[in-house]
């Protein structure tokens, strides 16, 4: 039995390398290339709202800072980001194992992980819509607000674009539009999905543990 | 047989091309070949330029008394905002990249289109739709806080700021999408054999602005949406009654628009880069230092936005270090300019227009170099902050430097986009016009600035009367000069001799194919073996011969693969 399946990933191996394209390979590096710098001019975005948020907070006394109305405002629940981070970081590994489950021809397992993402991000999305329902700041009401609902909310929409654009590839992917040598639209997914993990690390800190 | 069935059969990404489209539409207005893209941001910028250029003139006759002969002092700050507004983002900006970035780089590097045509589509058609939002801010109340911008006033300004926030942003985008389309063409698309230290100076200055291009400019975007965030939603960002900070947007800003001065000047640079040694016939003095100081300067650009900033409240031991740096800028320049002084030294010169144009161009760029070494002294800028002398500077760099490369990359690749010559007489008077009535226009602006005079008011003390004529009737001649390239460009169109290949006998890759190129640029890839500038040698590619001479309706089946290095 171990033979066998030894044989069958040995051919699902020399599957995937043998319809390899020049032209898809150089097209490949253009796109991943050019991906990477979008995401580095996307890292800009949220450093340029994280200097603002720092600037701003370092220009008041006390911080969490007093409203207009003179009420000190609360530190935000750092329980229920805790909980949240721990399902969005969740689905950073979810993809991790979906995208090697692709490499491994395991269709099963991909769709299975892949769904586990979505699932997660989804998780996310409706523990962020609680936390702001719940919050006790608004958008509006002070410095405190505009910095943590701008800053959490493009991120949301990076989470919620993220979500989209898995269902999108899980629908590709199922109806053969990725093979086990040409993925890119794959990776690229991998790489946002981890992309909005990380910017998750440093906004916890910011907002939640500083 | 289609062009692309063809290529791909030679196994590599550039030799892969669409087919060559037939209908108007998909040809020349939703086309995907860089080279209409480039014409296409040519003339759209070209009918901004005129806009904002027809708007400096509406400030020039309200200066002429110093009651102001023609506006209220609210239409008069809208009308100085979208003049500057207008020149950065709707004029120079795209044309710099836009417009010459994708025409002329492509060819250079020996691709046949940049690395994401449809990027490319896109971000064009950002650009002419960004325009019509900025000016149609004049209907319901333009913005008044000069190009700027500078809150509280931003925030409180007339309706039409936010509609400039929505059109600077759209700009951002596409500036930032073609950034991250040229790094990864210059990068991952050079010809076989042009390793990054033979590449033309013109694509070392496109590959360092498309960097500023990509980091910056979301910058500036993030500033822009908590600007409109603040003015739409009013969420506090900016308002310091609610615990905002107006310093925060003057940080933000600057920390885009300073490198995007460089955006501005780098590609003008390149131009001059090339226009040197093709007309004074000797390899360009110092490639490696020319290249390199186009990198420094990008560096260094992102470490010294605060200089505009120096009276606006800081803390002083930052002053110190903010002064150093921008000193320290002018020596990558500096690096460029005496460059460029030995190439042209001992050379036979030919002055033909564009010549002439880049000739100028050392000379007013310096002179504005010069005095942006004054502005960066702290304790002259805090004697010339707000006058005249900083309106007189950045006319100095931005139309003496960023306009008039740009009028010579007009005049260097004119018979290349059109296949016909310009008339150089026409051209002469074009420069000298232009070029006496630019200094005739903005010099007494140092003075007036010296003696005090404030910028962006719309009505003066007398004493300033005279030199504010003689600038405003200088320029009237300045923006008459211009006519004389737009007359320029319909006389080659009629009467211009066919140009050939390589009118100039220039050695850059674009002028080894004909005028104007093919659709697919090349008909093979050539290999590259040397840095484009020794004149005097062979042509240093191999593999171009099989273009010469040939139908020219496709690329030859038989002609021998390149080997791609």
């Amino acid at each position: 039995m171990a033979v066998s399946a030894l044989n069958a990933t040995h051919e699902a191996i020399v599957a995937r390398y043998d319809d390899v394209d020049p032209v898809y390979g150089e097209q490949r590096e253009h796109r991943l290339l050019g991906f990477v710098l979008f995401l580095v001019s996307d890292v800009i975005l949220f450093s340029a709202f994280v200097f603002a948020y720092l600037y701003l907070r370092n220009s008041v006394p006390n911080w969490p800072p007093i409203n207009k109305d003179g009420v000190q405002l609360p530190r935000f629940d750092v329980a229920l980001a805790t909980v949240n981070s721990v399902v969005l970081f969740g689905s950073g590994a979810t993809m991790h194992f979906a995208m090697e489950s692709w490499k491994k021809l395991d269709k099963a397992a991909f769709n299975m992980w892949i769904l586990a993402t979505i699932i997660l991000g989804i998780g996310f999305l409706s523990g962020q819509a609680f936390e702001y329902h719940e919050a006790q700041i608004t958008w509006a009401g002070s410095t405190m607000g505009a910095s943590f609902f701008t800053l959490t909310g493009m991120h949301g929409f990076h989470v919620f674009v993220g979500v989209i654009y898995l269902i999108v590839l899980f629908i590709q992917a199922n109806k053969g539009v990725y093979t086990g040598s040409k993925y890119f639209g794959l990776t690229a997914g991998t790489l946002y999905w981890h992309f909005v993990d990380v910017i998750w690390v440093a906004l916890f800190y910011l907002f939640y543990l500083m | 047989m289609s062009v692309a069935a063809t290529f791909t059969g030679h196994g590599h990404a550039h030799d892969h091309i669409h087919p060559e489209p037939t209908g108007f539409v998909r040809k020349y207005l939703f086309s995907l070949d860089a080279k209409v893209i480039g014409i296409q941001y040519m003339l759209t910028g070209f009918l901004f330029f005129i806009i904002s250029g027809l708007l400096a003139e509406v400030i020039r006759v309200q200066l002429l008394v110093p009651k102001g002969a023609l506006l209220s002092n609210d239409a008069y700050n809208g009308v100085y905002s979208l003049h500057g507004s207008g020149m950065v983002w709707m004029v120079i900006i795209p044309l710099m990249t836009g417009g010459f970035g994708n025409y002329v780089m492509p060819l250079m590097i020996g691709a046949r289109d940049v690395a994401f045509p449809w990027l490319n589509l896109i971000a064009f058609w950002m650009f002419p739709i960004a325009g019509v939002i900025l000016f149609s801010s004049f209907l319901i109340g333009a913005p008044d806080a000069g190009w700027t911008e500078y809150p509280p006033i931003s925030v409180q300004g007339p309706p039409g700021t936010t509609l400039w926030c929505v059109a600077i942003f759209l700009i951002g985008i596409s500036s930032t999408l073609t950034g991250i389309n040229f790094m990864v063409t210059i990068v991952k698309m050079r010809a076989p054999g042009m390793t990054f230290t033979r590449m033309p100076l013109f694509i070392w200055a496109q590959f360092a602005t498309a960097a500023l291009n990509m980091i910056a400019t979301t910058a500036l975007a993030a500033a822009l949406l908590a600007l409109f965030l603040e003015r739409v939603f009013s969420i506090p960002f900016y308002d310091p009654a609610r615990g905002g900070s107006p310093l925060l947007w003057q940080h933000m800003f600057w920390f885009y628009s300073h490198p995007a001065v460089y955006i501005m000047i780098l590609p003008a640079f390149g131009i001059v880069s090339e226009i040197y040694p093709t007309f004074a016939r000797k390899p360009i003095f110092g490639y490696k230092m020319i290249a390199f100081s186009s990198v420094a300067i990008a560096l260094l650009g992102f470490m010294v936005w605060a200089h505009h900033m120096f009276t606006s409240g800081m803390a002083p031991w930052l002053q110190l270090p903010f002064m150093i740096l921008t000193m320290v800028i002018a020596v990558p320049t500096g690096i460029k300019i005496f460059s460029w002084l030995a190439t042209l030294w001992g050379g036979k010169i030919w002055f033909t227009s564009a010549m002439l144009f880049s000739l100028g161009f050392i000379a007013t760029f310096t002179f504005g170099g010069v005095t942006g070494i004054f502005l960066s002294a702290v304790p002259v800028d805090l004697h010339e902050h707000g006058t005249y002398f900083v309106v007189a500077h950045i006319h100095y760099v931005l139309y003496g430097g960023s306009i008039l490369g740009l009028f010579a990359g007009i005049y260097y690749w004119w018979p290349k986009m059109t296949g016909r010559m310009m008339n150089d007489r026409l051209g002469h008077w074009h420069f000298w016009l232009t070029f006496i009535a630019f200094n005739v226009t903005f010099m007494p602006m140092h003075w007036l600035g010296l003696l005090g005079m404030p910028r962006r008011v719309a009505t003066y003390d007398p004493q300033f009367q005279f030199f504010n004529d003689v600038a405003s009737i200088a320029s009237f001649v300045l923006a008459g000069s211009t006519l004389l390239l737009i007359y320029n460009m319909l006389w080659s169109f009629r009467y211009g001799p066919k140009a050939g290949p390589n009118p100039w006998g220039a050695r850059t890759l674009e002028w080894q194919i004909s005028s104007p190129p093919p659709y697919y640029n090349f008909k093979t890839i050539p290999a590259v073996l040397k840095n484009p500038y020794n004149f005097g040698e062979p042509l240093p590619y191999i593999g171009l011969e099989s273009m010469a001479g040939e139908d020219g309706h496709g690329p030859d089946p038989h002609a021998p693969v390149p080997v791609h290095a």
